[in-house]
């Protein structure tokens, strides 16, 4: 190979890239404005262990998704058939299948019909004496439980926006699951965090039909034992929150015809007392549905449900369609978080913390400024012995590793890697593994000058003879490599990316940057001992 | 420099037996410390449950930090240091029972007024806090170990690509043997095997096999020049020439895990603790123990036709 043109033009070219790519990196703050606008401004970036902050994996409990999707058929079964005068006797839920019982074959036959026409698409429906069960497809399921986490890493991201915090991050993980990392964040963020994100800030508007002071009271009242034994009546059971002592809890109806899907803002104002409150806007469909609800019911309270809890229950004075107020026991920081979670829309289901993960900053430092250390040192460590085992040769060794080095941060910054501990560790290891390439092939060399061969062929045998093995030994180490980068999460995939990038670049490094330097220094000089 | 003068011819081959025994030796040395600690201290990644990591100003012995601990009503399951004497860092796990997700932050909060009302944690900071789930836990446990399986076949079947199916099985003992020794090595220093000791393991499984390939790559070479040579004599022969080589690939990432693990932070100690021993073991298989495997296998086989 001789020092051909193309390969120290590509070696020029992939070393300026890297410089480009890492001064953001290396200037800090100190990176003047215009750079951002013709190259690339972020530097590489910091896994959470260097920089401290909180990582967080949450569950999406797609069960309850298909729930609430065979809740919404029995709803609309509910609505169609008494049009045509069925009642539904009874319901019941279970796995991924609806079962309605009805009080007579016609009954049933008329239920088939609506049930065909509308959701034989999306689920098998079938007969048994007097019931009609609906299992949902299997495809509709996936769809089902795919729309549900989409949703919810949409509110989930709605609220971290507003939050203000500083680049968080929101993933899928897996079919069911959301990491969220939140950088800088501090043990004292961390409960208002994850009380915004688990909250399910579902609002309902229902109209209060009674209230009391104790539970069994109030359902005995309506000959019933059990809260789910009111859904026949059409009512149903809250705890109320407005701080009426005799107001514990509430029958309201079932169904709200208008929830908090149909607000288009929220904020956060004072009631008459100057105490917190949130104030909430409709638009459109919600607004006139709102309306209608109002006007049907002048007189009568109106429950404002706040995730199944009766947080006021004003008396209905007017048809209200745009604006209405929730006031209650709030601080002022309760009613902003309230307002920002309406703000961004309600859970579609419950979401649990699975794994979570603070770091303080000062371990990240602390880590920083010790992985940097070592890299020094190792790195030092490592010239000199190269120097004093090859002599020129290992000068060029150097200058390859020093290149070599460059690459990989420039590929790092370029992919967007996050540089982890683990990670640090990766290149300091790379660093290591680096020069065992060089030595694979210059000892080779010096075998063939042993056998008698001129330099500058021993030179090129020992390239050439070599380089399976050079190739063979960071292969392998690139197959565990990438394994690892599959299994590994958050700080082992950094290393595993770390080491990969390192492995590729090394094998570049050893067979054609080294080769190319030596060939330059070489060239057109006629040749009687090398220094190796 | 020459480190191995060439034409050193070394009798590696007839070191064979004694070889075997010290592997068989440090083997079930490492099975019985895994057997007596009932399997590798297991990392709350795999466990679940919760994970502390704090740094005091004083160094008090375990026992101390767990009983201020319990006396707050939160008993440790397992209390370690972690990296150097002087640090004063500890790993502290509690069992999965004992804190649930949704009493986090009120256990976070105790555990900062520990820091600051008690006498002995004075000064002390919460470095880390980690919370595992039951799920999570379980789950990494399979996927630790399909990884580890799948590094081997992986590099099973490339060997083999490259080279023969009997230098391929041979390369994938001298793994587990290695393997096997560093687990030992863990168990018996009693470090938490956590993610990134994993980590580590798979990076030495996909190293250790470097120098091994380094010398197959030249017995092979040998094997087609020589004609009157023995079998036995081939081998030695490849392993004397690459000695120097083994050896000095070797050098160099001493050279950068020592700096690692002696400056590179309590973190990382375990993980280049890890390497180190790896890389150890993995270089003394390579030289000593694969190219035994090879030569009783070639032995068997000829035996057999």
């Amino acid at each position: 190979m001789r020092a051909s043109r193309a390969w120290i033009i590509t070696i020029i070219a992939v070393f300026v890239m890297s410089l480009i790519l890492l001064t953001p990196t290396l200037m800090g703050d100190s990176l003047p404005g215009w750079w951002g606008r013709l190259f690339p401004d972020r530097g590489i970036r910091l896994g959470l262990d260097l920089r401290g902050g909180i990582f967080l994996l949450l569950g999406v409990d797609s069960e309850k998704a298909v729930d609430n999707e065979l809740g919404s058929i029995k709803d609309f079964m509910n609505t169609e058939l008494k049009d045509d005068r069925v009642l539904i006797k009874g319901s019941e839920k279970s796995g991924g299948t609806l079962t309605l019982q009805f009080f007579s074959k016609s009954d049933l036959d008329k239920a088939k019909t609506v049930a065909d026409t509308n959701f034989s698409d999306i689920s098998d429906i079938r007969e048994k004496d007097l019931s009609l069960t609906f299992s949902l497809k299997q495809a509709y399921l996936s769809e089902v439980e795919k729309n549900a986490i989409d949703q919810v890493k949409q509110v989930i991201e709605n609220r971290v926006q507003e939050l203000g915090l500083v680049e968080p991050s929101i993933q899928k993980a897996g079919a069911d699951r959301i990491i969220i990392q939140v950088p800088g964040a501090s043990q004292k963020d961390r409960q208002r965090i994850i009380d915004i994100i688990k909250r399910s800030a579902v609002l309902q508007f229902k109209i209060v039909k009674d209230s009391g002071p104790t539970e069994e009271a109030l359902l005995a009242k309506y000959g019933v034992t059990a809260p789910e034994e009111l859904e026949e009546q059409g009512l149903a059971l809250h705890k109320g929150n407005t701080g009426a002592e005799n107001e514990q809890f509430f029958i309201t109806t079932a169904d709200a015809s208008v929830t908090g899907e149909s607000l288009s803002d929220a904020r956060i104002t004072f009631d008459d007392f100057g105490k917190p409150a949130v104030s909430f806007n409709f638009k459109g469909e919600g607004a006139s549905k709102f309306g209608v609800l109002t006007e049907e019911n002048i007189g009568k309270r109106l429950a404002i449900v706040l995730d199944g809890t009766i947080k006021s229950a004003p008396t209905i004075q007017e048809r209200i369609t745009s604006q209405g107020r929730i006031t209650g026991d709030f601080t002022t920081d309760e009613a902003k978080d309230l307002a920002l979670v309406l703000r961004s829309g309600a859970l579609p289901v419950p979401v649990t913390i699975e794994q979570e993960r603070t770091v303080g900053p000062s371990l990240g430092k602390d880590s920083i400024d010790k992985g940097k250390l070592s890299m020094v040192v190792g790195s030092i460590l490592v010239i000199i012995f190269m120097i004093i085992f090859y002599r020129l040769q290992g000068v060029v060794a150097d200058i390859a590793l020093a290149l070599n080095m460059l690459f990989i941060m420039g590929f790092l910054s370029a992919f967007g890697v996050t540089l982890t501990l683990p990670g640090i560790a990766g290149l300091v290891l790379t660093l290591g593994m680096a020069v065992d390439g060089n030595i694979i092939i210059f000892e080779r060399i010096k075998e063939e000058l042993r056998v008698g061969k001129s330099p500058l062929a021993a030179i090129d045998a020992g390239y050439s003879r070599s380089l399976w093995t050079v190739l063979d030994a960071n292969i392998t180490t690139l197959i565990t490599a990438l394994i690892l980068f599959w299994f590994g999460t958050g700080p082992i995939k950094g290393f595993a990316a770390t080491l990969s990038i390192g492995i590729i670049s090394t094998v570049f490094s050893n067979v054609i940057v080294a080769r190319i330097i030596t060939n330059l220094i070489y060239q057109e000089k006629k040749v009687q001992t090398i220094s190796i | 420099m020459e480190l191995i003068k060439p034409g050193t011819r070394i009798d590696f081959v007839g070191m064979m037996k004694k070889v075997g025994f010290l592997s068989i030796a440090l083997i079930i040395i490492s099975l019985l410390s895994l057997i007596y600690h009932k399997g590798p201290n297991w990392g709350v990644e795999f466990t679940g449950g919760t994970e502390i990591h704090i740094k005091l100003k004083k160094d008090l012995e375990l026992s101390q930090v767990e009983n201020i601990l319990k006396s707050t009503g939160y008993a440790p399951k397992a209390v370690q240091r972690l990296g150097l004497s002087g640090d004063n860092e500890y790993l502290i796990r509690f069992s999965p029972e004992l804190v649930k997700f949704d009493q986090i932050q009120e256990f976070q909060t105790k555990l900062e007024g520990i820091m600051k009302d008690n006498p002995e944690f004075e000064g002390g900071l919460i470095l880390r806090v980690d919370y595992i789930g039951p799920r999570v836990g379980s789950e990494l446990i399979t996927k630790a170990v399909i990884s580890i399986l799948l590094g081997c076949v992986g590099i099973l079947i490339y060997v083999m690509f490259r080279f023969e199916f009997g230098f391929a099985m041979d390369a994938v003992i001298a793994l587990v043997h290695d393997t096997i020794i560093t687990l030992g090595a863990i168990s018996i220093t009693d470090k938490e095997f956590s993610l990134a000791i994993v980590a580590a393991l798979l990076t030495v499984i996909g190293y250790s096999v470097n120098d091994t390939i380094i010398i197959f790559d030249r017995i092979r070479e040998n094997l087609r020049k020589s004609g009157k040579s023995s079998f036995r004599e081939v081998v030695n022969e490849g392993i004397n020439q690459t000695l120097s080589r083994t050896i000095l690939t070797s050098v160099t990432v001493f050279l950068v895990l020592i700096p690692l693990f002696i400056l590179g932070g309590s973190v990382i100690h375990d993980f280049a603790f890890t390497l180190i021993v790896g890389a150890v073991v993995g270089t003394y298989s390579s030289i000593f123990v694969a190219s035994a495997i090879v030569i009783l296998w070639r032995q068997r086989k000829s035996s057999a036709t």
